[in-house]
C-alpha cells in the first residue's frame, strides 16, 4: 500500500515539473494528438477505400483501433520508467543510485518517470473507441463494461512485460536493443487490427509469445457481439489473463536479471 | 565546392562506423514490412482494387528501405544550437546552410543505402504478393533512379528548413514532430499514396513530401508511365530548387539574429 502512494506522490511531483514549462509542454502535446490523429487517419483511408477488413466492419476496426491505443499510451504514460527511459538509466550509470535506496528498483524506475503528453494520444483512442462502439451499434451491458476494463488494464501489464524484455537485454548488454522494438511497437501496428486477417506465423506470434490476441481481440470481439474463432463468451473473461501471466514471469526473468547487473560507472 | 565535398565525405565516413546499429534495425524494418503487406493482402482478399496487390508490396518494400531517408535528423546542430558551440560553425569559411545540407545529405544517403541494399536483396527472394516486383523496364529503372536522388535533395531542403525553426525555439521538439508526422504521413509512409482516395491523388501528389519517395516508387512500377516522367522530374526540380530557395532566406535571417546560448 505504501509503495502505491508513493508511485503516486512521485507521478504527482514529476507532473508538476514537466507543467513547469508550458508552451513547451502544450507544442509536444499538440505534436501526441497530430501523430496518434495520423494513425487514425490510415484506418480511416483504409475504411474509406475498403470498406470492410473480412467480416470486420467499420466500427468494429475503430474499436480495435481505440483499444489498442487506449492500452499502449495508458502504459506510456505511467510506465514512461520502463518503456522509455531504462536503456539510459543502464548507460549512465545512474541505476546505482537505484539499488541503494530500500525499495524494489522495478518500483523505483516506475516512480522516475511519467509522459503525461500522452494523454491527447489515448483521447484519440477514446474517440476511436466511442465512433466504433456507435457504428457497430454495440449493446453495452454492465459484463461488457467489465470486460473492456479488464481487458485495458492487463493489456497494460502486458505492454509493460514486453518493454521489460528490452530492459532485460538492456541489463546483459548496456545498449539498448532495437530488436525487441519489432515486439513492441510492432505489436501495436500489427494488433490494432484484429488477428485473424493475418497469416498463421504472426497469429501465433501475437497469440503466444505476445499475447496481444488474448488481452485485447477476445474482449474486443466478445463486447462486439462478434466472437474471435466462435469461442464462448465467458473466455473473453479469462484469456486477457494472459497479459498478467507474461507481466509475472517477465517480472522474475528481470529480478534474476539484476542479479547479473554490472554497472557502467559514471 | 571543394570543402564541401570533404564535408560530405567525412559524414559519410562517420555514418559508416555504426554498421552494428544497422542490423537490428534492418531486421525491425523488415518486420514492419511484412506485417503490412498482411494486413493489406488481408484486405485485398476482402476487396480487390484496381492496383495489382504487387504493386502494393513493391510500394511498401520501396518506402520501408528508404525509410531512413525520411527520418534522419542531424542530432549534432541541434545540441550545437543549444550549447552554443554553433559559434564554432560561424567562423568557418563556408557558408552555413550548405555547410549542414551536405552533412544531411551524406548521412541520408548512406543510412538508407545501408539499409536499403541488404532489404531489397531479401524482398526480392520473397514469393509473388509478398515480394518486390522488378521494375517495369530498365527505362523506368532510371528514371526511378534519378527520381529517387532528386527526391534526395528534396527532402534535405525540407530538412534544413525544419532546422530554421529550431534555431528560432530552442526547444522544437513539438513542431519536429508535427512536421515528422506531415513527413511520414503525405510521403506515403504510413499508407502508400496509392491508397488515398482517388479525389486527393491529384493534390497530394503535387505536395513537396510526394516528391521524396511517393513519385520514383510510382515511376519504378510504372504506376507513371515514361510519358509523365519529364513532367515528375520537373515537379521535382521545381520543389527543390524552391525548398532551397526558402531554407537559404531562413538560415540567412537566423544567422542575422543568432544568439549565443552560453559558451
Amino acid at each position: 500500500m505504501d509503495t502505491i502512494k508513493l508511485y503516486f506522490r512521485s507521478m504527482g511531483m514529476l507532473l508538476k515539473s514537466q507543467l513547469q514549462y508550458p508552451a513547451s509542454f502544450f507544442m509536444q502535446t499538440l505534436a501526441q494528438l497530430v501523430m496518434e490523429g495520423g494513425e487514425m487517419l490510415a484506418v480511416i483511408l483504409i475504411v474509406d477505400r475498403f470498406g470492410q477488413l473480412g467480416h470486420w466492419m467499420p466500427g468494429d476496426l475503430f474499436f480495435f483501433f481505440g483499444m489498442m491505443s487506449v492500452t499502449f499510451y495508458m502504459t506510456e504514460i505511467f510506465g514512461r520508467g520502463v518503456t522509455g527511459n531504462f536503456p539510459s538509466l543502464v548507460r549512465t550509470g545512474q541505476l546505482d543510485t537505484l539499488l541503494l535506496r530500500p525499495r524494489g528498483v522495478l518500483t523505483q524506475v516506475l516512480c522516475s518517470a511519467i509522459d503525461p503528453r500522452r494523454i491527447t494520444c489515448i483521447a484519440v483512442g477514446v474517440t476511436a473507441l466511442i465512433i466504433g462502439s456507435n457504428m457497430s451499434q454495440v449493446q453495452w451491458t454492465v459484463l461488457k463494461a467489465l470486460a473492456l476494463a479488464e481487458s485495458i488494464l492487463l493489456g497494460m501489464l502486458l505492454v509493460l512485460g514486453l518493454f521489460l524484455i528490452e530492459a532485460v537485454f538492456c541489463i546483459h548488454s548496456v545498449k539498448s536493443v532495437e530488436l525487441v522494438n519489432a515486439i513492441t511497437y510492432g505489436g501495436r501496428s500489427a494488433c490494432q487490427y484484429p488477428i485473424d486477417i493475418f497469416p498463421r506465423p504472426l497469429r501465433v506470434l501475437f497469440t503466444v509469445i505476445a499475447p496481444f490476441a488474448l488481452t485485447l481481440h477476445v474482449p474486443a470481439a466478445y463486447i462486439l457481439s462478434k466472437p474471435l474463432y466462435g469461442w464462448p463468451d465467458w473466455t473473453a473473461f479469462v484469456t486477457p489473463l494472459a497479459g498478467a501471466v507474461l507481466f509475472g514471469i517477465m517480472y522474475l526473468v528481470f529480478q534474476k536479471a539484476m542479479q547479473f547487473y554490472r554497472s557502467t560507472g559514471s | 565546392m571543394k570543402a564541401y565535398l570533404s564535408v560530405f565525405r567525412m559524414r559519410w565516413r562517420m555514418e559508416l562506423q555504426y554498421r552494428g546499429a544497422v542490423v537490428g534495425g534492418i531486421i525491425c524494418q523488415v518486420f514492419f514490412g511484412l506485417i503490412l503487406i498482411a494486413l493489406y493482402r488481408a484486405l485485398y482478399q476482402t476487396r480487390p482494387q484496381a492496383m495489382p496487390i504487387e504493386s502494393v508490396t513493391t510500394y511498401v518494400w520501396l518506402q520501408q528501405a528508404f525509410f531512413r531517408m525520411l527520418l534522419a535528423s542531424d542530432g549534432d546542430l541541434l545540441d550545437k544550437i543549444r550549447t552554443g558551440s554553433i559559434a564554432y560553425d560561424l567562423c568557418r569559411p563556408l557558408q552555413l546552410y550548405g555547410y549542414y545540407y551536405v552533412r544531411i545529405m551524406a548521412q541520408k544517403l548512406v543510412g538508407s543505402l545501408m539499409r536499403a541494399t541488404p532489404m531489397l536483396v531479401f524482398a526480392s527472394l520473397l514469393p509473388k504478393g509478398w515480394g518486390i516486383q522488378a521494375p517495369v523496364s530498365l527505362a523506368a529503372f532510371l528514371v526511378a533512379l534519378m527520381g529517387l536522388l532528386l527526391g534526395l535533395l528534396c527532402v534535405c531542403a525540407l530538412e534544413n528548413i525544419t532546422m530554421a525553426f529550431t534555431m528560432r525555439t530552442l526547444d522544437s521538439r513539438g513542431v519536429q514532430a508535427m512536421l515528422n508526422l506531415l513527413m511520414m504521413t503525405l510521403s506515403g509512409n504510413i499508407l502508400p499514396l496509392t491508397l488515398f482516395p482517388d479525389s486527393w491523388q491529384k493534390v497530394i501528389t503535387l505536395l513537396p513530401y510526394a516528391q521524396l519517395l511517393d513519385a520514383p516508387i510510382r515511376l519504378y512500377s510504372g504506376q507513371w508511365p515514361l510519358t509523365e516522367a519529364p513532367r515528375v522530374l520537373l515537379t521535382q526540380c521545381v520543389w527543390t530548387l524552391l525548398l532551397i530557395g526558402l531554407g537559404l532566406l531562413l538560415w540567412r535571417q537566423n544567422q542575422k539574429r543568432l544568439i549565443i546560448q552560453g559558451g
